[in-house]
Parts: C-alpha cells; structure tokens; sequence
C-alpha cells in the first residue's frame, strides 16, 4: 500500500475546490508505513463504535456498487452515499456552523464524491474519502466567507515552555445525557469549535466527531502523529476552557473559590 | 497498578500536557500509574480531567450534530436532480 489516501491525487491534480485550505506543515510528509488503523490501545475505548461505519460485508457491497456507478449505474450513488449523511453533515456543521450553510456543503461534497468516484481506489476506508473531500468543501466555504484565523481565538496562554495553561481549573463533572437535548449546551460547543483556530479546529472534530483514528487523521491532514496529539490535547483543553466555566452564568470570576460551575 | 511507594509524583504541569493521551488510553503504563495517582490526589487536575472528558464525550454524541428536521430529504433531493443534470450533460 502506498498510499493510504488516494484522493490526495484529486488534491495534487489542481482542483482548486477540493484543494483549498489544505494546510502544510513542516511535518507534512506522512510517513508510508503508518501502522493500520485499529488494533491501537488508543482506540479501543471511546472509538470502538463509529456511526455509520459499514462492516467487512458491507464494504464489498460498497465496492460492487462503485463499479457500477462508475460502469453507468449512476442512479446507485444515492444508495451508496445514504449511509454517509450523517456523517458529512456532522463533519460540515462542526466546521460552519450555520444548518443552512452545512447543508450546502453536504450537497456540494457529496456531488463531488460523485464526479470524483472514479480516483476512489479502496485504499482507505470509503467514509475517510467522503470525510476528506467534506473537510476541503466546508474550508473552502469558510474562506469564501473570509471567516478565516484572524478572527479565531486562542483560549488559554502558553508559558514559556509553550506549555498549556488552562484558564481556570473549574470543576465540571458528568454530564447527564438529556442536557444534550438543550441546545444552549449544543450551541456553546459549536461556538467554542467555530473559535478554534483551524488547525486545531480539524484535529478536533476528526478524531472526536469523525471518530477516525491517530493514524488516519496523520494521514488525512498530512501532519505526523505527534502534531495529531498534541493539537488535540490543546482542542480539547480550549473547548473545555470556553464551556466549562460559567455556562450557565454562576461561574465567579475574579475569586479563588468556585460556585457550581456545571451547566445544569 | 505498581506499588504506590514506587510511583515518581509529577507536576501538574506534565499532567496536562499528557492529559489528551490519557483519556484516550494513550499513555506508557509507568506514566499512567503516574497520573493515576496524581488524579487522585489533585482536585484541580481531576477537574481538569472530567472537564476533557466531557468535552470528548459531548463531541462524539450523536445527537450533538444531528441532521435537522428535511435535511436528508432536501440533500437527497439536490444531489439526485444534479447527478441526473450530469448525466444528460454527459449524453
């Protein structure tokens, strides 16, 4: 296997609308050999189930079924991309924001996948295809929007070493799972995302939304392994300074002592 | 769990840089019996750590970036009308 994300030749090729906002790092050059997704201790606690995410079986149906698009069947796109939906518009909303622009890049990345059928090569799992090619769609709104580093914060500070420092040390412990039902809560996560600067933004919303694995987001954004962890460390760490203190409006800033700073 | 007389206390500050990897199960185990330990022991780092994890366990909810009510009907509607529109394009 040479190379794991074939659409990087929809990338390379100078297609403007899938290439925009691809950030190059330094550390940009995946390496070929990295491990295979899955079998990493890292994986197997939070990541066991992915939404969407079709079986052995049904990645041979897949399989039949671009051949038969790409023979003329195009009907069968529709079939095909059903299962990814929720998946591009989870990946496009946490990028945008806004319902109605997330539901344009869905439709938007979804015909691309369409037109670019035939560069899919199997070589990486069909949903980290669609992932990426979302991912590229939803930046290129966002610059089209000039929405782009410059108005992003950054949460916390760094200390000399570079080191995170949390805003505060706020005490926010469970989360009961019908406070997801209140959209406040939903609304202060998409803001606290929509404030990451990109590069954290990305990581975030591909290992914690998308569920893909260190190695597969290396992969995707072309970044090592290393720069996968500790971007994330700092995502997460700054999501949970923008939401932690004071959501519901009881956090006391200014004083040493805490009052109940959980959301409910 | 190594025996707690063995366990080297580390700084909060080494805590939080490795505290991503720790969620994620994604620490050598000397380092995790470390931080174990510290958890326990540090309520601000404890908080720190529930706070990540929440932010982790919010993220990955599905119901946090649900499609809206007709999304899926409006997305399917476009998308078969635009591949139809290429195909005729294409002859």
């Amino acid at each position: 296997m040479i190379d794991e994300y074939p659409n990087r030749e929809l990338i390379e090729s100078g297609q403007e609308d899938a290439l925009i906002g691809q950030s190059v790092s330094p550390l940009a050059q995946v390496p070929a050999s990295s491990p295979p997704t899955g079998g990493r201790a890292t994986d197997v606690t939070h990541r066991s189930h992915t939404p969407g995410t079709p079986g052995e079986e049904a990645v041979r149906n897949e399989l039949v079924l671009i051949e038969r698009i790409l023979a003329g069947e195009k009907e069968l796109f529709m079939e095909l991309v059903r299962p990814y939906q929720k998946v591009v518009y989870s990946m496009a909303v946490s990028i945008v924001k806004s319902d109605n622009d997330a539901e344009d890049i869905s439709q938007e990345a979804l015909f691309k996948a369409f037109k670019n059928l035939s560069q899919f090569r199997g070589e990486c799992k069909f949903s980290t295809w669609i992932i990426q090619i979302t991912l590229n769609e939803a930046r290129h709104r966002i610059r089209k929007k000039q929405r782009a580093a410059e108005n992003s914060m950054d949460g916390g500070f760094e200390n000399e070493e570079g080191d995170y420092v949390p805003i505060d040390l706020a005490d926010w412990r469970e989360i009961p799972s019908e406070t997801l039902q209140r959209k406040e809560l939903r609304n202060a996560l998409h803001q606290a995302i929509s404030d990451l600067k990109p590069i954290y933004r990305d990581v975030l919303v591909l290992r914690d939304i998308q569920h893909l694995s260190v190695a597969e987001t290396s992969g995707l954004l072309t970044i090592s392994e290393a720069s996968v962890k500790t971007r994330l460390l700092r995502a997460r760490l700054q999501v949970r300074d923008a939401l932690a203190p004071g959501f519901d409006g009881c956090w006391n800033s200014g004083s040493t002592s805490y009052r109940r700073v959980r959301p409910f | 769990m190594p025996d707690e007389k063995m366990i080297v206390e580390i700084s909060c500050f080494e805590v939080w840089r490795r505290i991503s990897d720790y969620v994620d199960d994604d620490v050598e185990s000397d380092l995790k019996a470390r931080l174990t330990y510290h958890f326990a022991r540090c309520k601000d780092c404890k908080a720190l750590l529930d706070g990540t994890r929440n932010v982790v366990a919010l993220m990955g909810d599905e119901q946090t970036f649900e499609l809206p009510a007709g999304a899926s009907q409006r997305i399917t509607a476009s998308l078969e009308q635009r591949i139809a529109a290429d195909h005729e394009a294409a002859g």
